[in-house]
């Protein structure tokens, strides 16, 4: 039996140091910065039609570093995981039209504002809603971790509404068309820029609290970057690229030229091929990332969910606890807390940063190794004990027991389970969106910020994880018959 | 002392709180055939699964064939390879063929190789009358089939000594008299054999002595011909009078 551990201990010691030991590749002869954003927020940062990332704060961001001489990373995690990468140091900076908050300056060292904006709140075109004072009782929708979060959350009581959160634009402004909330919340250029695009809602208030938009850092840190910002900023705004910019994305609007351009391409694109099409490339990198993290995180879980499993069954108590208490623990997480925490949380502990695609693996193989490790456990234990001791009472070792007469009887009844996690898995990579993942969930709230066609962009990704299901459940059937016969 | 293949010494077994062995002494000498009989919930099927350790005694010593069990030093593996086992519930390996099942343990423990292995299981399966099983499956065999097949396994490992527990309780009337048959003409050829078992007819026939068990202790033991027709304890007396009278 020890050697049983031993050569399990030995397979998933070589296991995980394969997956810790990635080479760290670091060459740079001008210093490039990771800076995270959030790509579903124009006219600040969002993906143009041909799926580069494009908006005032990245205009302005590469015009900056192309002055100051560094180089920049763009990862479009959403605003939230930047919030926490930048804090947890996993990303140098930050620009994703945060307004400068005294909240937020605990955590962060702000640039110099680049841009100011008020709060405006938007109806649904034709609800007869025009004040504040209209929406007692009613339900409000804003955007988590904005301003216009922040603004609605300061006048609810006085005006007696109840706060819809949602974690990106095109949630919001659904709620508010689809009449379930009456109003929403919404930073001013934000709002003139999607109604301008198409969006069928109406602003009805002046902007209030107008806030300043700043690049952040982390507190105390990246200062030289921070400089450089600074720096390169005021450059561009004394030769005339800053207006430039600024006028590009909120005031396009004045010309009917334009308007009327973007209203017939916007026609075109409007049906669901005309959405394949222009998405083509952003759909199929989702696809492949999606895949990567299911066939890596499918391996990586099944290794460790059977070294776990096994560890529950030997005959050795520590080990059974172990394998108990992992079980318990990381079945118990819900998979969105502990890629946050293997993402944000564990580099602040371990002082250096965890790729994303890391995390999400980490997390996929603890997650969906438990509940596999507990079936492989549940597996084992129900072939008859009387096998086991039939075995041993011939002088057969545990580990050879357990691998001629118990394991090959186990997998016949493990591999429906198997066959499900593998589904479950796939299906739960969708979550890995928050830690940044560009899969295809992530893609699909990208590709919607910027066209708002939540239903027909949706619709698309549901039939596109339905194949790929439907592709690995046949696989798995295959396997399922070879190992049957 | 060469001569005892088994020699118990006060062996206690609790669960719990419960003790099912109160302090067992127990001899079997080589080539004996003992059979242990007793109302159920006496402990006789504990007390032979202490003899290779399926059960873990909680105290006493249990030394078979001269190297001690109990102690746990004593490579528990390589005692039970001497030590065959035969089950109430056959326990057949449901995952492999009947030849497998017996060639599994010799060719896996380096006893033999695969054509060794395969010549032995084939006289085995002879021997207890199932030649033309080679290839059956376990689940395609009847209980008795079954049993003597489990017999044919333990017996591919050559042991010094046979451990069988209830080896016809979980069959139906017409297959015990094959594979009580088989028994015998192991017990005719001088195996060393301990029986759990209720077919008093077989410990009348086959037994060199015989172990009546109750709560926990040995209460009396003899010839079978002194247990069975003049046994001297009362509660030897209730318990054959009810099994006989059936």
């Amino acid at each position: 039996m020890k050697k049983f551990i031993a050569m399990l201990s030995a397979v998933f010691g070589l296991f995980m140091l394969g997956v810790f030991s990635q080479p760290q590749i670091q060459a740079a002869s001008e210093k490039t910065y990771t800076i995270d954003t959030d790509v579903t927020f124009p006219p600040f940062v969002y993906a143009n039609t041909e799926n580069k990332y494009v908006g005032i704060d990245l205009d302005l961001l590469r015009a900056i570093a192309k002055e100051e001489g560094f180089k920049v990373k763009i990862r479009p995690v959403g605003f939230n995981a930047a919030v926490q990468s930048v804090s947890a140091g996993q990303a140098d900076g930050m620009i994703a039209g945060m307004s400068i908050t005294e909240e937020r300056k605990q955590k962060f060292d702000f640039s110099d504002p680049y841009y100011s904006a008020g709060i405006v709140m938007a109806v649904k075109d034709g609800s007869g809603i025009k004040s504040l004072s209209e929406l007692k009782g009613k339900k409000v929708a804003v955007k988590t971790g904005t301003a216009g979060a922040d603004y609605a959350n300061s006048i609810k009581d006085k005006y007696g509404f109840e706060i819809v959160t949602f974690d990106d634009s095109d949630g919001v402004y659904n709620d508010v068309i689809n009449g379930n909330s009456a109003a929403c919340f919404e930073d001013s250029a934000v709002m003139y820029y999607a109604i301008k695009n198409g969006l069928d809602l109406k602003v009805v208030t002046k902007p209030a609290n107008t806030t300043e938009t700043g690049f952040a850092v982390k507190k105390g840190q990246n200062q030289e970057l921070l400089k450089m910002f600074n720096e390169g900023l005021a450059k561009l705004k004394a030769n005339g690229e800053y207006d430039k910019i600024i006028k590009k994305y909120t005031e396009g609007k004045a010309t009917s030229k334009t308007k009327v351009k973007s209203q017939t391409e916007t026609a075109e694109d409007r049906t669901v091929l005309g959405i394949l099409k222009e998405n083509k490339d952003a759909f199929i990198s989702g696809i492949i990332e999606t895949l990567k993290l299911t066939v890596v995180g499918i391996f990586c879980a099944t290794i460790f969910g059977i070294f776990v499993g096994l560890l529950g069954v030997v005959p050795n108590k520590f080990c059974r606890g172990l394998s108990t208490t992992i079980i318990y623990i990381f079945r118990g997480l819900p998979l969105i807390v502990l890629a946050l925490f293997i993402y944000n949380g564990v580099p602040s502990l371990i002082g250096s940063k965890v790729p994303a695609f890391l995390a999400g693996v980490i997390t996929l193989m603890l997650n969906e190794g438990a509940y596999t490790a507990a079936f492989v456990k549940g597996g084992i234990e129900s072939v008859d004990k009387g096998q086991m001791e039939a075995a041993r009472s011939l002088g057969m070792p545990f580990g050879k027991s357990m691998r001629r007469v118990i394991l090959p009887q186990g997998i016949k009844i493990m591999v429906p389970s198997f066959i499900n996690q593998f589904i479950i898995t796939l299906k739960d990579t969708s979550i890995l969106s928050v830690i940044g993942l560009l899969e295809l969930t992530q893609t699909g709230k990208i590709i919607i910020a910027r066209n708002l066609e939540g239903f027909r962009v949706w619709a698309i990704v549901a039939v596109i994880y339905l194949v790929i299901i439907t592709v690995l459940t046949l696989l798995s059937k295959w396997i399922e018959r070879r190992i049957n016969n | 002392m060469a001569d005892l293949k088994v020699d118990v010494t006060n062996l206690k077994k609790n669960y719990g709180s419960n003790q099912v062995l109160k302090g067992i002494d127990f001899k079997v000498a080589n080539n004996e055939v003992v059979v242990l009989i007793g109302p159920s919930g006496s402990g006789k099927s504990t007390l032979l699964r202490c003899l290779n350790k399926l059960e873990e005694p909680t105290s006493g010593s249990i030394v078979i064939d001269g190297h001690d069990i109990s102690d746990p030093k004593t490579n528990i593996d390589k005692a039970r390879e001497n030590i065959g086992m035969v089950f109430q519930h056959f326990n057949l390996f449901n995952n492999l063929s009947v030849g497998e099942n017996i060639m599994l343990a010799p060719v896996e423990l380096g006893k033999a190789n695969k054509d060794e292995a395969m010549t032995t299981a084939k006289q085995l399966l002879e021997t207890v009358g199932l030649a033309d099983k080679f290839d059956a499956m376990p689940a395609s065999l009847s209980g008795g089939q079954k049993q003597r097949v489990a017999i044919a396994r333990a017996l591919a490992m050559n042991p010094d000594i046979m451990l069988f527990d209830e080896p016809t309780s979980a069959l139906d009337p017409e297959m015990v008299g094959d594979v009580l048959e088989v028994m015998k003409d192991l017990a005719k050829d001088g195996m060393t054999m301990v029986v759990v078992t209720h077919e008093m007819g077989f410990a009348k026939e086959v037994a060199d002595r015989v172990v009546f068990m109750a709560e926990g202790h040995v209460v009396e033991e003899g010839r079978p011909e002194a247990i069975f027709e003049d046994p001297q304890n009362e509660r030897t007396k209730a318990f054959l009078e009810k099994v006989i009278n059936i």
